[in-house]
């Protein structure tokens, strides 16, 4: 393929999103007004698709950290960790994670997906096996291809199905990698981690998992879904981002294993990009800390979470999944989607609209993450949307009640 | 070549047209040198639930990676047969 044919190919991607006016790109947020709300083409609208699960965005202990850090040490660190060496922030907030998850080893990256990028590329190589989730984020799929690693999926959720595939792996099956996340972004649906690790350790693999959503939503401390399944101890990687929760940019992964440290002198996604920002590192420091002492964010979250889910399944909308900080509303064409979307827009309210291949069964999702910012008021602002939405339309109240 | 390994061939290529009928191309017919890039737009979702049914019914491992050499339904079950004669 030429670098025109593949213009070409991009340009029918387009058109044909243009073609059912769902095309993403045309989202323009003239003003952001506060973590929940912003102007778009003019008009004030609800944000339900940030990812701001804590809502801190906007908190004054961030801010006043980010600014207090970008006048200390600069708008830019201006390079890598490697060439420049590490700004102290850098190496403070490492060992907060550490501490944090009680392990000896983090390390952080500049964005989410070089996290998993980055952690992969460092600790694959050709003739490796994985075996992954099916729904798996593209950047642990582009980890894995990258490294040259042979990789394969499970079926989404299935522990018996990893199973029959590591079987299947014969003695390859020691020492390989499963990889799952907890909570996935784009059909809420969380993990059965402690029965997929049980699964790894039974074959002697080693075991990863994302949180990029599920950390500071879900367990005690807020640390995510390995804590709350009890496996922390035995879980070999955790990665995570610091652009949902934690308000901000860049990633971090932490292992149990002292020599993960040691990607620092073989991961290229490390590496070869600039460190992240001091007012990026200040800000997640500060979430950091918000997320350690004022557990009462995570349960406005949930307050929020279980008010919108309650509404849509009343309004006999058809939900992906049980309750969690992301609800899907499946909807059975792209078509319908879109329509739904922009009737969204128009009632004042930006949801995500997620068609295939990343929403599965050739459907599509109007994808909605919570926010602890949300107050009861938005809520029933967004199900009064979502009624006014659907009317006269194959997805009427009620008609899909099941 | 023996009949073994013609039966192999066509019980292969079989299940490879089974698994993909179920998935639109815009060639009159689906034959061994129909692309699956170009002549069926198959996602890389619906590829690798392909691929997870193939591992299922031949009882073998398919990496995606190896997905790279794989451009037509041909090359496809050349792949599966290779994996097939090489299982432990």
């Amino acid at each position: 393929m030429s670098i025109s044919d593949r213009f070409a190919e991009l340009a029918h991607i387009r058109d044909s999103l243009g073609a059912v006016e769902a095309d993403p790109s045309r989202i323009v947020m003239e003003k952001i007004l506060s973590p929940t709300e912003a102007r778009i083409a003019g008009k004030r609208t609800i944000l339900v698709g940030t990812n701001n699960y804590l809502g801190l965005t906007f908190e004054p202990e961030l801010l006043d950290a980010a600014c207090a850090a970008m006048h200390e040490q600069g708008s830019g660190t201006t390079g890598s960790r490697m060439a420049n060496g590490s700004f102290a922030g850098h190496a403070s907030l490492e060992r907060d994670f550490a501490e944090f998850y009680g392990v000896p080893s983090a390390m952080i990256f500049s964005t989410g997906y070089q996290t998993n990028l980055g952690l992969l590329m460092g600790i694959l190589r050709p003739g490796d096996k994985v075996v992954l989730d099916s729904h798996s984020h593209a950047c642990i799929y582009d980890g894995c291809r990258i490294s040259g690693a042979d990789f394969l999926a499970f079926r989404h959720n299935d522990p018996e199905d990893l199973r029959k595939r590591l079987r299947r792996l014969g003695g390859d099956a020691e020492g390989a990698l499963v990889i799952a996340e907890g909570l996935y972004s784009m059909l809420g649906d969380i993990a059965p981690l402690a029965e997929l690790c049980a699964v790894a350790k039974e074959y002697g693999a080693w075991f990863m998992v994302d949180e990029a959503h599920s950390f500071g939503v879900y367990g005690e401390k807020g640390l995510g879904l390995c804590e709350e399944a009890g496996i922390l101890d035995q879980v070999d990687f955790i990665t995570g981002t610091f652009s949902k929760s934690l308000a901000s940019l860049g990633g971090f992964c932490v292992s149990r294993h002292p020599e993960m440290q040691l990607l620092r002198y073989g991961s290229r996604p490390y590496i070869f990009t600039a460190s992240s920002s001091p007012a990026n590192i200040a800000a997640a420091d500060a979430a950091l800390r918000a997320i350690r002492t004022r557990p009462e964010i995570k349960d406005k979250l949930w307050a929020n979470a279980n008010r919108l889910y309650d509404g849509l399944k009343g309004l006999g909308y058809e939900l992906a999944s049980t309750v969690s900080p992301v609800i899907a509303v499946r909807v059975p064409s792209k078509e319908e989607g879109a329509r739904l979307w922009n009737a969204l827009l128009d009632e004042g309210v930006y949801v995500n609209l997620v068609l295939p291949p990343a929403a599965p069964d050739s459907a599509a999702l109007l994808r909605c993450s919570l926010s602890a910012a949300h107050n009861f008021e938005q809520i029933d602002a967004i199900l009064a949307a979502f009624k006014a939405a659907s009317a006269g339309s194959d997805m009427a109240v009620g008609a899909s009640a099941q | 070549m023996s009949n073994q390994t013609q039966d192999l061939d066509q019980e292969i290529m079989q299940t490879v047209l089974t698994h993909l009928a179920r998935f639109p191309t815009k060639s009159e017919e689906l034959n061994a040198q129909t692309d699956l890039s170009a002549d069926m737009n198959i996602d890389s979702v619906n590829m690798m639930e392909l691929l997870m049914e193939v591992e299922d019914t031949f009882d073998v491992s398919f990496p995606l990676n190896m997905m790279a050499n794989v451009n037509t339904v041909q090359d496809l079950a050349d792949q599966i047969k290779q994996l097939v004669e090489n299982r432990p």
